[in-house]
């Protein structure tokens, strides 16, 4: 029994590897989705009650209450849906535009010059410079957000997949495929898109934390929404005003919840990898 | 590994040594007894300009005190006209010709003489500028010999605030891209530095020829809300203007004053309908939701002005109901109380305002009974008053979302809904500016469209009587205007100040605050008094 590592005994004893890291994403998952299900729930305007403004936390209100009265507890879940939502929406845009130029890159050389160009060109520029010139050429607002940290999350991952894909074209089967005639985009299709899959997939997922740091990032600085709306960056920058007058739930709660949303994205996200890349499952 | 523990361990130490000294020393940066450290500026902003009245410093709705030039008048504590650089002034009958005989004693800092052409120099050139205050009137200002000579294209008697509004430049050299940046005035203090972004250095005029003023040197701040209040925990200032959320805290070695001020917040709704119109900058003009008086009528009276008070300014302020303050000499009593949520409901029901599908939200010939309302994101307290002024809405049965942006959000909007504004002035000529249909949706003028000819009317009258007479013609043109609810007026915001405990402020004799107003007005009473605190 004591033999056995701390993750083999007790209440999962029973599990094998495979099956706890299944338990961890889907808990993790079942987690995020509540948050996120439950935020949207919420309608954006809080109840404000000025008579129970700046209170401390208490069993009434768990994060306390903020300067208008508005419970904390229930603007940070919805600040955090709201956040989750910009992931969702930035993490899937960019993958899809980093699979295209992972493509395109393949196509012949000139293209995969252009292409390394372009990521070269993105990498260059700060991401929060770049997010704060497409949010407000996007007019702002929650769709500016969204399409702004979208279109400056793409480049890691168009680099890893280029890569990939560099790597599976300069393979024997896929040179084989060629000469028996099969066309570029049958080689995509059935050779190098079913192996990059699982890339694609941890890649987006692995975005999550980025667009969700970069999303409060961008509200702190005050761009994107009205600051009565609860986003976690508008929420955090307004208590910076009541952090002087000793008001520390303001910042505290919400700022751990962030932490923990961005971890549980990164937990799912290594969990993933490991099950998709046998080569790492015993990490 | 242990390298790493003592690394940690060291961190730690620096950290908490760090954390400990920032808390337990902040020890009051030393100055002397006649050095003001200061971070009031209007509204802590900084002026883009620099200091160049041309530029509209020492402008905020009306004259203030803008240290470092002279005005011709200035307002005393009772809002009473006092000389500063004229000696008289004459008014003809028609209140189209204003004639100020100026001293003749006054040297610019740079030495050069003050004359009644420097005076004339800098009316023209603010006139032309348009940046500052309202000069419209002015047809143009001319030197005769030691008099300034104003002529009006039309009669105003209200012209002689404006004798209050302009800091005089010298003429010769005056350049309006350069001068803010190295003023030169005839005022109390002459600017010694400024770093644009952090502050500004003012050193006391020797050859002032009015009251001297006990401070030798003020260095003034500009820094964001917190860190104004933490200058103040640190006792690193002697007087900060902080927001109204500060308002109730207790600093050692601090006390607060806070101000009445004629500075009142309203939100306007606009009166027309929607009928594809366009201002001259294409603007949509119109609402079809507070285009109907029952609408604008409900609001008024349904809302809860205390309550709203009491929450978005922490109590430091003052309900009004239509938007004059009650110190001015044109303010009347409100014809309606507030808070009547079933009054409220009334009008509505008898406009044909009714709620027919069980949303709460009130519909007339299926359009819901809502609209947006516009807020400055930066201010705090507009944001608090939109939000609350929403959510009492609701109760009776009007649909307001607060949506908060810059200016350049909210002026596509500005003309089509409810925008939370901020007004006030000592001039009673404001009221033409939120009311005249003449000067409907030009700018931030009359921006509820309001197109009310008895107001008009009662405008031009008030514009031809003698000041002191027009002021009752004045408050009958902002009662008619009212009756319209052309706004959701909500009250006055209070001036708070954190003030060390060994600087006297002189409370009795500030001037008005108007919006956006400073607190230099008394400056020349202002003294340190002996340490009072262990």
């Amino acid at each position: 029994m004591s033999d056995l590592p701390w993750y083999n005994r007790g209440l999962f004893s029973s599990l094998n590897l495979r099956q706890k890291t299944l338990l961890t994403i889907a808990l993790t998952g079942l987690l995020l989705l509540v948050i996120f299900i439950s935020g949207m729930m919420i309608n954006a305007n809080l109840p404000t009650d000025f008579s129970i403004k700046m209170q401390p936390p208490s069993f009434e209100h768990i994060f306390g209450t903020d300067w208008m009265g508005r419970d904390m507890f229930i603007r940070t879940i919805k600040g955090l849906s709201l956040s989750i939502m910009i992931g969702i929406g930035a993490s899937i845009i960019s993958s899809i535009i980093a699979t295209i130029l992972a493509f395109v890159a393949s196509i012949n050389k000139f293209c995969d010059s252009f292409v390394s160009w372009l990521i070269d060109l993105f990498a260059s520029i700060p991401h929060i410079l770049l997010i704060m010139m497409i949010s407000i050429a996007l007019g702002k607002g929650a769709f500016g957000v969204i399409m702004a940290v979208a279109f400056s999350h793409w480049v890691n991952l168009t680099r890893v997949l280029r890569a990939e894909v560099l790597q599976i074209n300069t393979s024997e089967y896929v040179a084989l495929s060629k000469r028996f005639g099969k066309s570029k985009l049958w080689i995509a299709k059935e050779h190098i898109l079913p192996l990059v899959l699982s890339q694609i997939f941890v890649g987006t997922l692995l975005v999550f934390p980025h667009a969700i740091m970069h999303e409060s990032s961008v509200t702190f600085l005050g761009f994107g929404l009205s600051p009565h709306e609860p986003a976690i960056g508008i929420i955090l920058s307004e208590s910076m005003t009541y952090l002087a007058m000793g008001a520390w739930w303001l910042a505290f709660f919400p700022g751990l919840a962030l932490l923990i949303v961005v971890l549980l994205f990164d937990i799912i996200g290594d969990n993933l990898k490991r099950l998709f890349d046998p080569s790492q499952a015993n990490n | 590994m242990e390298t790493k523990y003592i690394i940690g361990a060291v961190v730690a130490i620096i950290a908490i040594v760090g954390i400990g000294a920032v808390v337990l020393g902040g020890g009051s940066t030393q100055h002397a007894p006649n050095e003001l450290v200061a971070c009031v500026a209007a509204h802590g902003e900084e002026p883009e300009f620099g200091f160049d009245p041309m530029h509209g410093w020492g402008y905020h709705d009306s004259g203030t005190e803008p240290l470092i030039q002279s005005t011709i008048l200035k307002r005393d504590k009772d809002n009473n006209f006092v000389n500063d650089l004229a000696t008289d002034y004459k008014i003809s009958d028609d209140f189209k010709t204003y004639t100020v005989t100026i001293r003749d004693d006054v040297n610019f800092t740079d030495g050069s003489k003050l004359t009644a052409k420097d005076v004339a120099f800098s009316y023209n050139t603010a006139k032309e500028m348009g940046e500052g205050a309202d000069l419209s009137s002015m047809k143009e200002a001319k030197a005769d010999g030691n008099k300034v000579v104003f002529t009006l294209d039309k009669q105003d008697s209200t012209f002689i605030n404006k004798l209050t509004d302009v800091g005089i430049v010298p003429e010769a050299g005056y350049n309006n891209e350069t001068y803010g940046q190295n003023p030169i005035g005839s005022g109390p203090y002459k600017l010694a530095q400024w770093d644009k972004g952090q502050q500004f250095i003012l050193e006391k005029n020797p050859d002032y020829y009015g009251q001297e003023p006990y401070f030798e040197k003020i260095t003034n701040l500009f820094l964001d809300p917190d860190a104004a209040f933490a200058a103040v925990k640190n006792g690193d200032v002697d007087i900060a203007e902080v927001q109204l959320a500060y308002a109730n805290e207790t600093v050692k070695g601090y006390h607060l004053e806070y101000f009445d001020s004629i500075d009142v917040r309203g939100i306007s709704l606009p009166t027309q309908m929607d009928t594809g119109k366009a201002s001259e900058d294409n603007v949509t003009i119109g609402n079809n939701v507070t285009g109907d008086p029952a609408i604008r009528e409900a609001l008024n009276i349904g809302i809860n002005r205390q309550a709203l008070l009491d929450g978005a300014f922490n109590g430091y302020g003052n309900v009004s109901y239509n938007g004059v303050a009650s110190q001015l000499p044109w303010a009347f009593e409100s014809t309606f109380n507030d808070s009547n949520v079933d009054q409220a409901k009334q009008v509505l029901a008898t406009a044909g305002w009714n709620d027919t599908d069980g949303d709460g939200i009130v519909e007339k010939n299926g359009t819901p009974a809502a609209f947006s309302v516009y807020y400055n994101s930066k201010a705090t307290e507009r944001q608090a008053i939109a939000v609350a002024v929403s959510e009492q809405a609701k109760q009776i049965g009007i649909d307001i979302t607060p949506v908060g942006g810059s200016w350049d959000d909210i002026d596509p909007n500005k003309y089509s809904q409810g925008v939370v504004w901020g007004f006030g002035s000592a001039d009673p000529f404001e009221i033409e500016h939120q009311y005249d249909s003449r000067v409907a949706c030009v700018g931030y003028d009359n921006s509820e469209g309001l197109n009310d000819s008895a107001v008009d009317a009662l405008i031009d009258q008030a514009m031809t009587q003698d000041l002191n007479a027009s002021y009752s013609t004045w408050s009958q043109a902002a009662q008619k205007a009212t009756s319209n609810y052309p706004y959701l007026w909500v009250g006055t915001v209070d001036y708070t100040y954190f003030v060390s405990d060994d600087l006297d402020i002189s409370n009795s004799t500030h001037i008005i605050y108007p919006h956006g107003g400073d607190i230099w007005g008394n400056i020349y009473d202002w003294k340190r008094v002996n340490e009072t605190q262990a």
